[in-house]
């Protein structure tokens, strides 16, 4: 309940994102377990000054608590004016670690030895001098498939004495993709492919490898002959193709067994990392999304963020 | 300058009523850019594409993409010489000094891929071989809004390499009507007199990045590139790059106006253009709108 | 022994400076074996930092630690009280440096360093030793900003360079505090025993034994008047008076079976009656002044005849001196107003009177003799006075800081044999002199004199002093033999005498005091710095404030004190607040930003509210429609300012802002019509 309060206190008086600068109303400042010695002392030093009636040992006392409240505001200023910006995201398997990247930038002054860190996570030191811009990846837990949005992060400085800790909650609109964990499984839940290979034909799905040319040569099958070539007087050729390992082959959800859904989409991440490190060409299938036939990196991303937000709403 | 001009006039002959849009496409032009046009089919951007290439004498060459094309029907094939007993390479129309990719998200992506490629390096390698792509070398990309049927979207890494995305839009009533009275607007881009040669082309786009962009200037440009980066509305800012093109359109923009110096208004007569295809919106929404508020929330005067 | 060292290496210069600064003065003050043991730990620390030695194992520090602690009560004899105290911390806090590992270590040093600055200020007050524990304050501040930024790339300088800064602002509100801050009486007593035996008064007084106290120019008070000071043969600061003479030396008593009660009063409890008859007799011209006291070890203070104090932190005595509730171990200071005519308020009856007539029984023959004679002359108390002192002004008695040493019946043998002495020997045979012909006196103990410096007096040991106090006509008067000898000792001061004599003779004194002009100027000065600290800040004490507050504020009240102290803790901080946080704009704005921002709030003013995101061309567009007649100069100015914005680089030269601000002044007027 108190955190639930907590938390909604904070969504209105913080509300995410995509850019944020610190100012007064979001840095929180507290002494740190040394600025309370450290006061200790002037207050030791306060009774000494008085019993010994010795008015230099009372201005050190003076001093100190002086300086103490300087640094309160040193603290406050190294915090005051950053300006944190959501940047990139890389993405990772449930079970594994996402991480987002938050790019500072020190506009007027430079921000010394900050501490950034999602609420729960081991924190992260970094200073921006001013005029500058640092990008800073914090690694992020995928407990759960799709869209991973951090907890609030917290930015929090001691600099310049160590007396006094100022810290922020910021919440930055960004977000991760947890994909699916992937499980192995014997069958392909694919459609296509091998057996269906002949059905594909020359220069129709873009999957095969175009080699080049030749010239014809009796017995050639027609239907390989490139034509528009010979539409504007290039000869009568043959079109050449390279067979790629496989045909094109449609990983498709309803091909899998009967599980649970998570399972059936770790069952076709596997796949696709499978197929991807195979370098072969695939598409996916899935209720209401599909991904049409290719390969390589780009294609395997995308297919896993599909996978991703299946279901997820976006 | 009064060959810009009379360039644009004889452009302005055959696309009716475009102006605007017009001066835009030579502005990308002049910028050294490829230019994007979104439309429905029949809007007249062959049309467009044809008169530019007319009016600067231009090897032009027209592809219309389609499903089953394959890379080496843009870039060229190697032909086995069965004397020589080697593969030569013959070049595809990408070999052009403007080239237009009609409908080019009916490609797949692959054959995408193949073009972009091209247009960012300018040459084309094939089995090890090298070639220069011609100067000048533009690319008029035409491609249907997204939501037509059997097309593959653009992703958004491509569509940075167009420095500019235009739309041509409908005819206003008496414009067409014009268009309506005035017969086969093919003759017409035939009957088109080139004004400069391509070789003054290659110039003015030299000239171009000496048009001066003050102190004054820049903060602008820096002001409105920095907004968009903390504009919650969108996915993500403009990129370095988006605002040197952005820098570099203005250029050409104030240069078809005659100016060697660059104004604020030359910067925010290119910038929808400019921005608005590498911008997403992140829930729905109309980037247009987007990009033209951030035009009116972003100081052109610092003070 | 894996641990990391965590201390930053651009750390760990600062951190060793100032733990041998903050270690320093203790090592010239307390045992030997703190400096062995200081060196030891910075070598050891050093190989250590180099990998060469292994981080000492819990025995070993423990043996160290044990070590320390016997040493410290070997040389103390115990563990507690400020000196033993501050060299067990000054150890500990050294043994701490050599256990530094990680951050927490190096926190704990340095707070432990905050406290061996607070000993470096219970035993060295002078300005010096302030400058010296702000400079390792300022080390220590350095530290800890270099622990705290852990960053490689950070530089050493950076770090001394902000903890200069946070102490500069950090001083006006340890000012405002020291200056407002009220002033707690002290909690339990606590006594500096340094030992150290100064030179003095002392309670005793042996005429015919040398003192040394003349050769010495050590300072002994100062004084600041209120008003003009009294001149020099006026200038008798009463410290101790002897009343009891055993032949050879003189001491302080009291008559016998008087208590306390009868012979002092601190004010507390009731004010006795020769008190009270004191205060009946507080009537006449006063001198008004501030006594700053150097550690004298001893509890007597001193002042002019009849002193009034508010009694706080000292009583009077019966013989009219004042006198310290504690030993005067630091330098300290005190108001007094004397009233010289307040004398009259004591009476001298019974004991007392019999005690201020005693002598020994025999002895001295010749001096009673003389004694004897004058009384058979001279029935009048006044006129026999006058009788001795022109006995020694027409007698060959000589003033001199060596006189021969006197043995056997010290009187006789300096009144009729060797004439030659000092004060001590003039107020201890004429105060004979005096009881012998039946006239109560007694020998007074102080200074006489004082050097003016600035707006002040400086009163030095070679200005100490001796004379006589008699009673006449129901009061003490004070009658100095020394000047009917030596009248120039008491009007040129000790110093003057010494100068006139060293021209002619030569004289030991004379180097002591120090004979080249500017040294002497300079000593001077820095006496003065001394005396203004002395006064503002080591004597500054709970009536000093309440007299500030009092001229402030008008009234000392609890209220008005902690709101003034809160006001001007707050005002600080805010004009503090306002430096340090001041939002520096990402670059100041041009010459034209302002021009074009001056034109834009002046059509606001005209009622036309143009966006800021219009470039000037809109501008323009819109006054024009606006105000269709102004367009031409509307245009005018636009060109211009697009010219200077945009086609040209750099700041426009003042001439081009000029004819620009020209411009839009005419657009301006033009708008008006």
């Amino acid at each position: 309940m108190v955190k639930n309060a907590w938390q909604r206190w904070l969504d209105r008086r913080l509300p995410r994102a995509r850019q944020v600068q610190l100012d007064q109303r979001r840095i929180f400042i507290l002494p740190t377990g040394y600025g309370v010695l450290y006061l200790i002392v002037a207050v030791l030093l306060f009774f000494g000054g008085v019993n010994y009636e010795n008015n230099l040992i009372l201005a050190l006392c003076f001093l100190m608590v002086s300086l103490f409240v300087v640094a309160i505001l040193h603290t406050f200023r190294n915090l005051s004016g950053l300006m944190l910006r959501a940047g990139g995201g890389r993405s990772g398997f449930v079970g594994g670690q996402g991480s987002l990247e938050v790019v500072l930038i020190a506009r007027r002054r430079p921000h010394r030895a900050l501490w950034l860190r999602w609420l729960d996570q081991a924190a992260q030191e970094v200073s921006v001098e001013s005029g500058e811009e640092t990008g800073l990846w914090l690694n992020l837990p995928l407990r759960r498939r799709g869209p991973v949005v951090p907890p609030r992060l917290r930015v929090e400085s001691r600099y310049p004495l160590g007396l006094l800790r100022a810290w922020s909650l910021v919440a930055l609109d960004q977000e991760c993709l947890a994909w699916p964990r992937p499980q192995e499984s014997a069958d392909c839940p694919a459609e296509g492919g091998d057996r269906e290979r002949r059905v594909a034909r020359a220069g129709q799905s873009g999957s095969e490898e175009f080699r080049g040319l030749r010239g014809y040569v009796p017995g050639d099958s027609l239907s390989q002959v490139d034509w528009k070539g010979y539409a504007r007087g290039r000869g009568l050729n043959v079109k050449l193709f390279e067979e790629p390992a496989s045909g094109r082959l449609w990983l498709r959800y309803d091909r899998t067994d009967e599980l649970p859904l998570e399972q059936r989409l770790s069952i076709l991440c596997y796949w696709v990392l499978r197929l991807s490190r195979e370098n072969r060409p695939f598409a996916l299938a899935l209720p209401g999304a599909e991904l049409p036939p290719g390969q390589g990196d780009e294609q395997r991303q995308r297919a896993l963020d599909l996978l991703a937000r299946h279901g997820k709403g976006g | 300058m009064q060959a810009l001009d009379k360039a644009l006039a004889q452009v302005g002959r055959v696309v009716l009523g475009k102006q605007e849009q017009l001066k835009l496409a030579l502005a990308c032009m002049l910028a050294g850019g490829h230019l994007l046009i979104e439309d429905l089919p029949g809007m007249g951007k062959t049309t467009l594409a044809h008169a530019l290439a007319r009016v600067f004498r231009l090897d032009y060459r027209r592809v219309q993409f389609t499903s089953d094309m394959l890379p080496a029907d843009i870039l060229g094939v190697s032909v086995f010489d069965p004397d020589s007993g080697a593969f030569n390479l013959r070049e595809g129309p990408v070999f052009s000094q403007l080239l237009l990719a009609d409908e080019i998200n009916r490609a797949t992506p692959k054959t995408q891929g193949a073009l972009l490629e091209a247009m960012e390096e300018r040459q084309v390698t094939l089995d090890g071989l090298t070639r220069p792509l011609p100067e000048p070398f533009f690319v008029v990309a035409t491609q249907n809004p997204v939501t037509q049927a059997g097309t593959f979207v653009l992703p958004e890494s491509q569509l940075d390499r167009f420095l500019m995305r235009i739309s041509l839009g409908y005819p206003a009533p008496e414009v067409e009507m014009e268009l309506l009275a005035g017969g086969d607007l093919r003759d017409a881009v035939r009957r088109l007199k080139p004004v400069i040669e391509p070789s003054g082309l290659v110039k003015l786009v030299a000239h171009v990045g000496k048009v001066r962009a003050t102190r004054d200037l820049l903060d602008y440009v820096q002001r409105l590139l920095e907004a968009t980066r903390a504009d919650d509305r969108l996915v993500a800012g403009l990129s370095p790059r988006a605002g040197l093109g952005l820098l570099r359109a203005a250029r050409a923009w104030a240069l078809i106006h005659d100016r060697d110096y660059v104004l604020p208004e030359d910067v925010q007569a290119v910038w929808p253009s400019v921005a608005e295809h590498r911008l997403q919106p992140r829930e729905g929404g109309s980037v247009a709108a987007m990009t033209q508020s951030l035009l009116q929330t972003v100081p052109v005067v610092r003070g | 022994m894996a641990r990391i060292y965590q201390v930053p290496s651009h750390a760990r210069l600062w951190l060793t400076l100032a733990i041998i600064a903050a270690s320093l003065p203790q090592l010239s003050d307390g045992p030997w074996w703190q400096a062995v043991l200081l060196v030891v730990v910075l070598g050891w620390r050093a190989l250590l930092d180099r990998q060469r030695l292994a981080q000492p194992g819990r025995l070993v520090r423990l043996g160290l630690l044990l070590a320390t602690v016997g040493a410290t009560f070997y040389s103390f004899g115990r563990l507690h009280g400020p000196e033993a105290g501050s060299a067990l911390i000054t150890s500990l806090f050294a043994l701490k440096y050599l256990e530094l590992v990680g951050k927490r270590d190096a926190y704990v040093l340095i707070v432990l360093g905050y406290f061996v600055c607070a000993t470096i200020l219970l035993f060295h007050r002078g300005p010096l030793a302030a400058l010296y524990v702000v400079g390792c304050l300022t080390l220590l501040t350095a530290s800890l900003a270099g622990i705290n930024y852990s960053d490689t790339h950070a530089r050493r300088r950076q770090h001394l360079t902000v903890a200069s800064a946070m102490l500069l602002q950090a001083l006006p509100l340890a000012v405002v505090l020291f200056v407002l801050v009220p002033r707690v009486a002290p909690l339990w007593n606590m006594q500096l025993d340094s030992g150290q035996a100064r030179t003095g008064m002392s309670d005793s007084m042996s005429p015919g034994q040398v003192s040394r106290l003349t050769e010495s120019s050590e300072l002994a008070f100062r004084v600041q008047f209120q008003g003009t000071p009294p001149p020099p043969d006026q200038r008798y600061w009463r410290g101790l008076t002897y009343a009891y003479f055993d032949g050879t030396t003189w001491r302080q008593a009291r008559p016998p079976g008087w208590s306390d009660a009868d012979t002092f009063y601190d004010g507390r409890g009731p004010a006795p009656p020769w008190y009270r008859g004191l205060r009946a007799a507080d009537r006449g011209p006063a001198w008004e002044y501030r006594v700053i006291m150097e550690p004298s070890q001893q509890r007597w203070l001193y002042a002019l005849a009849v002193p009034f104090t508010d009694l706080d932190g000292q009583g009077l005595a019966r013989d009219l001196r004042l006198v310290a509730d504690n030993p005067v171990s630091g330098s300290y200071g005190y108001q007094v107003r004397s009233v010289p005519a307040a004398a009259e308020g004591l009476d001298l009856n019974g004991p007392e009177r019999r005690l201020m007539l005693d002598l020994p029984d025999t002895g001295n023959r010749r001096a009673r003799d003389l004694a004897a004679s004058w009384r058979q002359r001279y029935r009048d108390d006044r006129e026999l006075v006058q009788a001795a002192l022109r006995y020694f002004r027409e007698q060959p008695f000589h003033y001199t800081l060596e006189p021969p040493r006197l043995s056997g019946d010290t009187v006789d043998g300096f009144l009729f044999n060797t004439r030659r002495g000092f004060c001590e020997h003039y107020a201890s045979s004429f105060t004979f002199l005096m009881r012998a012909a039946g006239i109560p006196a007694r020998v007074v103990a102080g200074y006489q004199g004082g050097e003016p410096n600035g707006d002040y007096l400086q009163i030095r040991q070679y200005d100490a002093h001796a004379w006589t106090e008699v009673w006449l006509n129901g009061r003490w008067v004070r009658v100095d033999p020394t000047g009917a000898v030596a009248p120039e000792r008491i009007e040129l001061g000790l110093r003057g005498l010494v100068e006139g004599r060293a021209d002619a003779g030569g004289d030991a004194v004379a180097g002591a005091l120090g004979r080249l002009p500017v040294l002497f100027r300079v000593q001077q000065w820095m006496d003065y710095v001394d005396f203004n600290w002395q006064k503002w800040v080591l004597g500054y004490r709970q009536e000093d404030q309440r007299a500030l507050i009092e001229r402030l504020l008008g009234a000392f009240t609890p209220t008005r004190v902690a709101l003034a102290l809160l006001g001007a803790v707050l005002l600080v901080t805010a004009v503090l607040a306002v430096l340090v946080l001041a939002r520096r704009r990402d670059a100041p704005a041009r010459p034209l930003e302002r021009e074009f921002a001056r034109l834009r709030r002046g059509l606001a003013r005209r009622g036309l509210n143009v966006a800021d995101c219009h470039s000037a061309a809109a501008l323009e567009a819109a006054a024009a429609r606006r105000w269709p007649g102004a367009a031409g100069r509307a245009g005018h100015w636009r060109r211009y300012f697009e010219y200077l914005a945009y086609r040209r680089d750099g700041d426009p030269p003042a001439g081009e802002l000029r004819q620009l601000r020209r411009r839009r002044r005419a657009l301006m007027a033009g708008l008006k019509a």
